[in-house]
C-alpha cells in the first residue's frame, strides 16, 4: 500500500502495541459486535437511536483518520459526509433502490469529495488550513442550497425510499434492519481501518503528524500520502452519509454544515484523537449523553453537556479513550 | 411539564361535591352532620374517580418535537405555551382520557435526529399522536413513519406546502408561505402598485414566497421588474436597496426569516431613502413578528404585512387565549404564531381523542377532524378535508404605534384562505 522506502514501522512510537498476534487484530471488532448484539437484545425500542450513534461513530472515525493520525486541522469534514449522503439520496430518488449499492455509491462520492477537498486544504498548514476547511464546507453548503432542484435545498431531499436489503429485509418502524446493517458496516469498517492504521502506510502518516521534516529527510512523501489518507477518510465518511440517507430517508443541508463538522471534532476530542476506539467512545458517549440528558430536560440540557465537555477536557486531556490505557496500566500485566 | 396525572382528579371530585352542597338544604342544626357527610363523600368520590380512572381511562400520550434550546428556542417554548394554555382552558382530559404531552428538543434542521426522536416516541414512549416540528426537513423525515406507526401527526409550524402530501396522517394547524403570500400580491394590486421588486432570502421558503408573489401579481396584471435573492446570512443590504431604487419600483415585496437580518433589512430600506422616496414595503408577517417590532422603532411604522395571526387581533377568543398564556406563566410579549399553531393543534388532538375514544385508530382520528371548524384566537378556521391543511383568514396589517408599544394593526381581511401552494401543484 505504501511504496515508500525507509519503512518507518521499524521505529514505532513507544507504547504502540503491534504484537503481531493474529487474534489480537479481531479483539476490538469482536467486542463491538458483542456489545452491539447485546444492545439489540436489551434495548429493542432504541434501535433508531443506536443507528444514529453508529453513523456518528463512523463519521468520527473518518475524521480521526485525518485529524488524529495525520494531524490535519479541519472543521469542514462534513463535506465528505454530505457528498455521500446526497449521492445516495439523489440516486435513490432517481430510481436506484438497492440499499447496499446506494451506500457504496455514497462511499465513492465521499472518496471524490475527499480528493477534491484534500487538493485544496492540504496546501496549507495550521490555522490557514483550518480556515480553508471552513471555507470549503461553507461553499459546499451554499452549493447544496443553490442546487435546490437536485438537493431539495433547505427543505431537504425527501422521497428516499430504498428497497429491502438483499431483497429480503425491509426497513421497518423499529429500525431493526437499519441497525443490523449499520452494525455490520461499523464492524467491517473497524476491521479494515485497524489494519490500515497499523500498516506501514498508517505508521508513516503518524510519522508525518509528529515530524514531517524527518519523514521528508528519510525519503517519505508528505502530500501524496496525506491525500491518500484523505481519500480513505472520504470513503468512510461517505459510507456514513450514505447509511444515514438510506436509513433516514431525508437528507438535509445539516449534513454538509459547519456545525456537524464541529460536533464531530468535539466528539473526537472527547473520546481521544489518534485511536480508533477513542473515536468510537467519543461518538457513543457524546451522542448517548446528549440524548438522555435532552430527554430529561429538553430546555437546559446544553448546560449539562457543556459541563461534561469541560470536565473531560480538563481531567482527561487525551480523551475518554485514555481511561482504558490508564486502567490497563493499573492492572497487573498478564499475557503479552 | 404535565407529568403528574393525579391533580386532574381533584377538580372533578370538587365539582361533584359542590353540586351536592348546593342542592342540600343547609340548616344550622344539620351542619356538623353535613360536614361529616361531605367529608365521606369527598373520600368516596375521590376513590371512585381514582378507580374509574385506572380502570377505563388510560393516559393518552402526545409527543411534541420542537426547538426547546438554541437560537430558535422562542418557538419551541411557544409550542409549550400554546399547549399549556389549551390544557389550562379545557382541562387535562379529552373525553374520558387524560392527555400527557411529552416534549423532545430538536434545535435545528436535522432529519436524522428527527426520525430517531419520532421513532423513539412511537416505539418506546408509545405516544398515540405526534405534534410540533418547526423545520421542514424534520417534518419530511417524520412523515414516512406515520402509517406503519399508526400515528397521526399534527404539524404546528413547518410551512412548506408539500409536507401534508407526504403522509395521509398529517394535519397542519400552522400556515404555508403560499397561503400568506398570495394575499400580499393581491393587496399590492388593490393598492394600485404596478411595478414591484421582489427581495427574498435565498432558501426554500424565500423561493416559495417569490414564486407565489410573482405568479399572483402578474396574473393580476402587475409587473415584477426584478427579483433579488439575498444570501440567508447577510446583513448588508445596501447594494440590494440601491438596485431596487434604480429599478424604479412602486413597492418592494420582501421575505426574510425573522431575526437580525430583518432588522438590518428594514434599517437599510430607510437609510437608503427608499421610504422617503415613497416606496412601500410589503412583507409576510414572518418579517414583522411582534417581539421584533420595538427594535424597528418608528422606522417600522407603515410596513404592510400579511399573516394569519397577530397578537393584537381583536376578538374574545384571542383575549381569552392571551389571558391563559399569562395564567400558565408565559409572557404575552413572547407569543408568536407558533403558540397559536400549538393551541389549535392541541384542539385537533383533543377532538381526535374524543372521536376515537382513546383507541389507536389513525384513520378514524384523521377522518374526524377533516372539515372540522372552530373559532381560533386567530379567527374562524377549518381543516380542509382534501389537503388536511388549515383554512384561515389572512390579515393585512400595518405596523402602528399604540401607546408605547408597536403593533401589527389589522386593516383588511382575506377570509378563508386555502393553501394556494397545494392548489397550484395539482
Amino acid at each position: 500500500m505504501a511504496p515508500i522506502p525507509g519503512r518507518p514501522a521499524a521505529s514505532p512510537r513507544p507504547g504502540c502495541r503491534s504484537r503481531g498476534v493474529p487474534g489480537r487484530e479481531l479483539v476490538a471488532p469482536t467486542v463491538v459486535a458483542i456489545l452491539g448484539a447485546l444492545a439489540y437484545l436489551a434495548f429493542p425500542d432504541d434501535l433508531a437511536f443506536f443507528t444514529r450513534i453508529i453513523v456518528a461513530a463512523l463519521f468520527v472515525m473518518s475524521l480521526d483518520l485525518v485529524v488524529g493520525y495525520c494531524g490535519v486541522a479541519t472543521l469542514g469534514h462534513a463535506v465528505l459526509y454530505g457528498a455521500g449522503a446526497y449521492a445516495a439520496g439523489i440516486l435513490c430518488v432517481d430510481g436506484l433502490t438497492d440499499p447496499l449499492l446506494l451506500i457504496a455509491a455514497g462511499s465513492v462520492a465521499g472518496v471524490v469529495a475527499g480528493l477534491v477537498t484534500a487538493l485544496v486544504i492540504l496546501r496549507a498548514h495550521g490555522l490557514p488550513q483550518l480556515v480553508l476547511s471552513i471555507a470549503v464546507v461553507q461553499l459546499a453548503y451554499e452549493a447544496a442550497n443553490k442546487a435546490r432542484d437536485i438537493t431539495g435545498g433547505s427543505d431537504g431531499l425527501s422521497g428516499i425510499s430504498p428497497g429491502p436489503v438483499f431483497g429480503l429485509f425491509e426497513f421497518d418502524l423499529w429500525g431493526r434492519t437499519a441497525y443490523v446493517l449499520a452494525l455490520v458496516l461499523l464492524i467491517a469498517t473497524l476491521v479494515v481501518l485497524r489494519r490500515v492504521v497499523r500498516s506501514p502506510f498508517g505508521l508513516l502518516c503518524r510519522g508525518i503528524k509528529q515530524d514531517p521534516d524527518r519523514i521528508r529527510a528519510i525519503g517519505g512523501t508528505i502530500y501524496g500520502n496525506l491525500v491518500k489518507m484523505y481519500a480513505l477518510s472520504g470513503a468512510v465518511a461517505g459510507l456514513a452519509g450514505g447509511l444515514t440517507a438510506v436509513t433516514t430517508g431525508v437528507v438535509g443541508l445539516d449534513s454538509v454544515s459547519f456545525e456537524w463538522s464541529a460536533e464531530a471534532l468535539v466528539m473526537l476530542v472527547l473520546g481521544g484523537a489518534g485511536t480508533l476506539y477513542g473515536a468510537l467512545v467519543g461518538a457513543v458517549v457524546f451522542t448517548g449523553f446528549e440524548h438522555y440528558v435532552a430527554a430529561v430536560d429538553p430546555y437546559h440540557w446544553l448546560f449539562v453537556v457543556g459541563a461534561l465537555l469541560i470536565g473531560v477536557v480538563l481531567a482527561l486531556p487525551a480523551g475518554l479513550g485514555s481511561l482504558a490505557a490508564w486502567l490497563r496500566r493499573l492492572l497487573p500485566q498478564g499475557a503479552p | 411539564m404535565p407529568t403528574d396525572g393525579c391533580p386532574a382528579f381533584a377538580p372533578a371530585a370538587m365539582v361533584s361535591i359542590g353540586v351536592r352542597v348546593v342542592s342540600c338544604p343547609a340548616r344550622r342544626k344539620g351542619e356538623v352532620v353535613l360536614m361529616r357527610s361531605i367529608r365521606v363523600l369527598v373520600v368516596a368520590a375521590a376513590f371512585a374517580v381514582a378507580i374509574g380512572g385506572v380502570a377505563s381511562a388510560e393516559t393518552i400520550k402526545v409527543g411534541v418535537i420542537g426547538p426547546m434550546s438554541g437560537p430558535f428556542s422562542l418557538y419551541g417554548r411557544n409550542f409549550k405555551l400554546g399547549i399549556d394554555a389549551y390544557v389550562a382552558m379545557h382541562g387535562k382530559k379529552a373525553g374520558s382520557h387524560d392527555v400527557e404531552f411529552i416534549y423532545r428538543d430538536l434545535d435545528g434542521p436535522d432529519p436524522a435526529k428527527a426520525k430517531s426522536l419520532a421513532q423513539e416516541l412511537i416505539v418506546k414512549d408509545k405516544v398515540q399522536y405526534l405534534a410540533g416540528v418547526y423545520f421542514t426537513p424534520n417534518a419530511m423525515a417524520v412523515a414516512p413513519l406515520l402509517v406503519q406507526g399508526k400515528t397521526p401527526f399534527i404539524l404546528m409550524n413547518a410551512a412548506t406546502s408539500a409536507i401534508t402530501e407526504k403522509s395521509p396522517y398529517i394535519v397542519r394547524t400552522s400556515f404555508t408561505m403560499w397561503q400568506n403570500t398570495v394575499p400580499a400580491a393581491r393587496v399590492a394590486r388593490q393598492k394600485g402598485y404596478k411595478k414591484v421588486a421582489i427581495a427574498v432570502s435565498d432558501y426554500g421558503p424565500g423561493i416559495d414566497a417569490e414564486t407565489a408573489f410573482r405568479q399572483t401579481f402578474e396574473a393580476d396584471g402587475g409587473t415584477v421588474i426584478e427579483s433579488i435573492r439575498m444570501p440567508v446570512r447577510t446583513t448588508d443590504f445596501g447594494p440590494v436597496m440601491q438596485r431596487i431604487r434604480n429599478g424604479g419600483a412602486d413597492a418592494v415585496f420582501a421575505f426574510l426569516p425573522a431575526g437580525p437580518p430583518t432588522l438590518a433589512f428594514v434599517k437599510a430600506f430607510i437609510d437608503n431613502g427608499l421610504k422617503a422616496a415613497g416606496i412601500q414595503l410589503l412583507t409576510t408577517g414572518d418579517v414583522t413578528p411582534e417581539p421584533d417590532l420595538p427594535q424597528f422603532g418608528d422606522d417600522g411604522i407603515g410596513i404592510i404585512s400579511t399573516y394569519h395571526y397577530s397578537r393584537s387581533h381583536a376578538s374574545p377568543e384571542n383575549e381569552a387565549f392571551l389571558a391563559k398564556i399569562r395564567e400558565v406563566g408565559g409572557r404575552v410579549e413572547d407569543v408568536t404564531m407558533a403558540a397559536v399553531g400549538a393551541f389549535d393543534g392541541a384542539h385537533v388532538i383533543y377532538k381526535m381523542i374524543e372521536a376515537t375514544g382513546g383507541e389507536r385508530d389513525p384513520e378514524k382520528a384523521v377522518a374526524a377532524v377533516k372539515g372540522l371548524s372552530w373559532i381560533s384566537p386567530r379567527g374562524p378556521v377549518s381543516i380542509d378535508p382534501e389537503t388536511r391543511h388549515i383554512t384561515q383568514n389572512v390579515y393585512v396589517r400595518s405596523v402602528e404605534k399604540q401607546g408605547s408599544t408597536y403593533i401589527n394593526k389589522e386593516i383588511l381581511t382575506f377570509a378563508n384562505q386555502p393553501d394556494y401552494g397545494l392548489i397550484k401543484a395539482k
